[in-house]
């Protein structure tokens, strides 16, 4: 256990300094190491877009990554897009529109569409349907998210 | 699966027959080849490096060769195990002399892979054991260009 | 005037944890002391184990035990059989086979289990499997379902005298005489395969082992954990209440976490006891593939015999199954392909011959369908084909042999997978055919568009697929509804959810019986500690028989509330009424008692009580069906081919269902939706790649293709038809499964219509883009 790195990383905006082996993938550290468990792990071969973080505001897969690569850097999880009290509301939608329904891949989908939707607010459904199409889901058949991704936009717009 | 090609080296017949016979050449030219040791008349146990796609890995095995009808045809077969799987082979090997200089060999033979290196690599085996096979043979060849100069 | 619950498009209870990753699902447990566990597997398919040496495993830093079958001594045993074959069959042969959980001397499919290691963490856990050396001597793999029986085969189980695992001979009536009064008979061959489930989340196992408590705790991502705290108790010899089996948040499951035992659900739980700890293992997406069951091969020889006016006399169909190398879930799946073969028609003579077949492959248990989709699909496929033969149209063949709406119950007297007669209770497939039909516009598609876009190039086609489907099976399950002091209401039941929403629709259900708003109703599912008694998740049975048994529960509650307000508000129970958590007399609302205060009262803390007396408002309930309940329904497709490219545009998509009252909705359209999305899968993307030794050569997600974003039509449009189930209170049918069940027929049907200027046949499933190119190359 020697060689471990000094790793310094922001969360969701809380610094947090570790001293981790460089092979630890950033999905294990975020789960484990921190507790942050809503990021998920679905293949660790970066297809299913489940571990999805944001990484500088931009999303990434944190199981193709070593947490070392993140030093110094900042990552938002679905923990830091809203909470039990305060709904994003994309997270508002998504519950409104029945976007979820085993919710193993959605904090995926929540990562990769609050970035997607920050920079395209008025999407179509063509739009949507290739911004996610890097996520999968195996029980929804997609089209609530859909859904769920238009009345987000129209809610986000408004406020 | 599948594996035939031809190849044509740059020697006579009894030189190209007499490399495929030398463990000392067959180390240098097989990709990959970590050691190569004879262990009898026909037999040769060694350990084998690859890199198919995401998977890096050693097979350690066996190489033996069969059916040997001098100067006209052979059978090599290899059978490997190692931590990304297991592969298992046998190809007939036939050589037609053209001339004192060109001897051409025809190859023929099956593989199967198992293991790691079956589920995540299949896709890319195909290209990959077609380089690893001509980049051997160049190398062979290159070895008897040497030795018939030296 | 009650407010409606049952019905209305409520929106979930468990949403705001799952989204703001609130949610406990298994690999979130983190316990001190807790150890981590990696699996050895075998590489090949079929091989004796020469030696296993683990000393270099052993020896590695972290690396706190390794075990081999030989280190489990008389602790190891092979799983116990999950389902036998129905007794009420005369004509079966079953051998059952079952797997380990570690391999003692004979591999039968690549990735069983050899060895396991427990360390400091999985990285650790990995390093050290790695250097576990195997010598195996390769034994012929058997592979080929047809080749399998022939006698010069390799033995999958060299105990037995051939690969056959079991023999089930079902017949209705007399085909053989049927066949000769027939105009016209008609066979083919079919071959099917289906594919993997692939849910999100792999499978996991959390084991604990308190030994001051004595007390074992297990987080499985199982849907059945009653049995599995049943069946750990007996291998443990521990008694039952020693156990505690908790199915936390399941990222999906579809039927194989139904699957049980698997080595490492028998592996986990020993290990924990033997060493003190903590045991967590999760399964990787790799291992997956190989370790958790799917669905596989079917080879089918089918024969028809109609009238010339498409009346259909009989039906034939031997079919081969492929089992795997064991056989634990008994005859499931060929018993459901053999009861849907006859699919929502009148056919008076019927006969079935299959034989299961043991191959050096994983086991085979249902996948969500669970053998449905391949008797519709046999069916479909002839009716299109007899109604081309016979020159009728395709939807007139089939409207004149559906079992009418008055005939029911209809009996077709053959045996299905819950060992009781295929009754089908309910139903009025006319109408939903119909019903689909009309909201694709199918008549003016045919007559108008379709000859339109055909005479401009374009290659486009319709299908409509009707279906039946068997749901709600028993035995029983079983809940405890309580009101809490504080008013709200707590629901427990042992079965368990994987998304589809049982913590909604399940307190729907109380509300309705007890007037308090849903968000009060507190859902416990997946719990032995809380509720021991029923069985799982699967075959569509969680609204019918659970939301019957919560149903039942719920109902013993507002008795008990009724006959206590009466007493407490001096008033008859007529005329009282449940609304917004309290009891009040109707038509004079100041009256009142809240529910929480009644429950207070319910339960003295001094004074004497009358004989009889059952402290609290509480109520425990079971309900089990006399068999399974009919769902049915019909879909309908418009797709466009490239007969260059091969690729696929669906165009449009209804499903019309018939899943008896429908509790919520829009849990129903998501259940659906996801159930079209895997029977696309199951139509054109998905297939395990086998190759002659075993080998799985695409287990891993960039090679077997699950459906995107991109693949799905823009909208499936969901249509609804209700026939209450006369079987139970809700007259509820399940519909879990009925979105995947008729897809790959209906695909196979709008694909051979699209290519109407190609003379071939589709005769299997699932297609791809290859495949196709080949089908019409040689065409």
């Amino acid at each position: 256990m020697d060689n471990l790195f000094n790793l310094s990383i922001t969360v969701n905006g809380v610094l947090y300094e570790r001293q981790v082996e460089p092979r630890l993938l950033l999905s294990d550290f975020l789960r484990h190491d921190l507790g942050l468990t809503g990021t998920h792990v679905g293949c660790e071969h970066g297809v299913c877009g489940a571990c999805t973080i944001q990484f500088d505001s931009q999303p990434a897969r944190s199981c193709l990554m070593f947490a070392v690569m993140a030093h110094g850097h900042r990552i938002t999880t679905v923990e830091g897009l809203g909470t039990l009290e305060k709904l994003h509301p994309l997270q508002e939608a998504f519950k409104e529109e029945h976007g979820l329904q085993c919710g193993f891949c959605t904090p995926g989908f929540l990562t990769t569409l609050t970035s997607f939707l920050e920079e395209n607010p008025d999407p179509t459904e063509e739009e949507i349907r290739e911004a996610v199409s890097g996520n999968l889901c195996r029980c929804t058949g997609y089209q609530h998210i859909i859904g769920s991704v238009k009345l987000a936009a129209e809610k986000m717009r408004t406020n | 699966m599948n594996i035939q090609g031809e190849y044509s080296f740059h020697g006579s017949r009894e030189e190209v027959w007499n490399i495929f016979r030398d463990p000392d050449v067959l180390i240098m030219a097989l990709p990959g080849t970590k050691s190569l040791k004879k262990i009898s008349e026909n037999e040769y146990e060694g350990e084998l490096q690859v890199h198919i796609g995401p998977i890096m890995g050693s097979f350690g095995g066996k190489l033996t060769i069969s059916n040997e009808f001098y100067l006209e045809s052979l059978t090599l077969t290899v059978e490997g195990n190692g931590k990304i799987g297991f592969v298992k082979g046998s190809g007939d090997v036939k050589f037609n002399p053209i001339s004192e200089n060109l001897t051409a060999i025809r190859y023929d033979g099956v593989i199967q892979i198992g293991g790691r290196v079956a589920s995540v690599g299949q896709r890319l085996f195909d290209t990959v054991s077609k380089n690893m096979i001509h980049q051997g043979l160049d190398k062979l060849d290159k070895a008897l260009q040497d030795r018939r100069k030296g | 005037m009650a407010k409606k619950f049952i019905g209305e498009r409520v929106r979930r209870n468990e949403d705001a944890r799952l989204l703001t990753g609130q949610a406990l699902f298994v690999d979130d447990i983190e316990i001190p002391g807790m150890l981590h566990a990696a699996f050895k597997r075998s590489d090949y398919a079929h091989a004796r184990i020469l030696s296993i040496n683990v000393s270099a495993a052993r020896d590695l830093p972290g690396v706190h035990a390794v075990y081999t079958a030989a280190d489990m001594g008389e602790d190891w045993a092979p799983g116990p059989p999950l389902v036998s074959p129905p007794p009420s069959v005369k004509d079966v042969t079953f051998y059952s086979r079952r797997q380990a959980p570690l391999v003692k001397d004979v591999i039968r499919h690549a990735g069983e289990t050899l060895a396991v290691v427990i360390a400091e963490s999985r990285y650790i856990a990995e390093d050290a499997v790695d250097e576990i050396l195997v010598e195996y001597d390769p034994l012929p793999v058997v592979s080929d379902l047809e080749k399998a029986l022939s006698a010069d085969s390799p033995l999958v189980h060299d105990d037995l005298e051939s690969n056959l695992a079991a023999h089930l001979n079902q017949q209705k009536g007399d085909y053989e005489s049927a066949k000769k009064q027939a105009d016209v008979v008609i066979q083919r061959r079919f071959h099917l395969d289906r594919g993997a489930a692939v849910a999100m989340e792999n499978r996991g196992i959390v084991a604990h082992w308190d030994e001051k408590a004595k007390q074992l705790t297990i987080w499985d991502t199982t849907q059945a954990p009653i049995p599995i705290r049943n069946g750990t108790a007996s291998r443990l010899g521990l008694s039952e209440n020693q156990v505690r089996v908790i199915a936390p948040f399941i990222g999906g499951a579809f039927g194989p976490k139904m699957m049980m035992f698997y080595p490492e659900e028998m592996l986990i739980p020993w290990v924990s006891v033997q060493l003190c700890r903590p045991i967590k293992w999760i399964e990787d997406r790799r291992e997956n593939f190989y370790a958790t069951t799917s669905e596989r091969e079917q080879v089918h020889e089918v024969e028809i015999a109609l009238t010339k006016d498409g009346h259909i006399l009989g039906l034939k169909d031997d079919f081969l199954h492929d089992t795997g190398a064991f056989d634990p879930y008994g005859l499931t799946l060929p018993l459901n392909t053999q009861c849907h073969l006859m699919g929502p028609y009148n056919i008076p003579n019927f006969s079935s011959q299959c034989t299961a077949v043991f191959t050096n492959k994983p086991i085979v248990t249902p996948v969500r369908g669970a053998g449905r989709q391949q008797g519709i699909y046999i069916i479909e496929r002839m009716l299109d084909i007899s109604a081309a033969e016979l020159s009728i149209d395709p939807t007139v063949i089939r409207k004149m042999n559906f079992i009418p709406p008055d005939a029911f119950p209809f009996n077709n007297t053959i045996v299905d997978q819950a060992f009781t007669p295929l009754i089908l209770d309910s139903g009025n497939f006319v109408a939903v055919f119909e019903k689909a039909a009309e909201m694709i516009g199918y008549e003016k598609f045919v007559k108008e568009e379709q000859p339109r876009l055909r005479a401009s190039g374009k290659h486009v086609g319709i299908a409509l697929t009707p279906f039946i489907e068997t749901t709600g099976v028993g035995p029983y399950e079983g809940a405890r509804v309580q009101i809490e002091t504080n008013g709200k209401v707590n629901v427990v039941t042992g079965y368990g959810t994987q998304g589809q929403g049982h913590f909604t629709m399940l307190a729907q259900i109380v509300s309705e019986q007890l007037g308090v708003a849903v968000q009060n109703v507190r859902v416990v599912t997946g719990d032995t500690a809380e509720f021991h008694w029923g069985t799982g998740t699967f075959a569509s049975r969680g609204a019918v028989v659970m939301g019957n048994a919560v149903h039942a529960a719920a109902s013993g509650v507002r008795k008990k509330v009724l006959k206590l307000a009466s007493k407490v508000l001096s008033t008859p129970e007529e005329e009282l009424e449940l609304v917004d958590g309290v009891v009040r007399i109707a038509d004079v609302p100041d009256r009142s008692i809240s529910l929480g205060e009644l429950s207070g009262l319910a339960n003295p803390l001094r004074g004497a009580v009358d004989p009889g007396f059952e402290p609290g408002l509480e109520s425990t309930d079971y309900f089990g069906p006399q068999s399974g309940t009919t769902a049915s329904g019909c879909h309908g497709m418009i797709l466009e081919v490239d007969p260059e490219t091969m690729m696929v545009e669906i165009k449009r998509y209804v499903a019309v269902e018939d899943c008896g009252r429908v509790i919520n909705p829009l849990i129903v359209e998501g259940q659906i939706h996801g159930g079209v999305s895997m029977g696309l899968g199951n139509a054109y993307y998905e297939k395990l790649q086998f190759d002659e030794d075993g080998q799985i050569l695409n287990a891993s997600l960039a090679d077997y293709l699950i459906v995107t974003s991109r693949e799905m039509p823009k909208k499936v449009e969901t249509g609804h038809w209700e026939t209450l189930s006369p079987l139970n209170q809700l007259g509820s049918k399940g519909v879990g499964e009925a979105g995947a069940i008729p897809v790959p027929a209906l695909f196979a049907q709008a694909l051979q219509n699209a290519l109407f200027d190609h003379k071939f046949e589709i005769l299997e499933t699932p297609l791809s883009p290859n495949r196709l190119f080949e089908l019409l190359q040689a065409s």
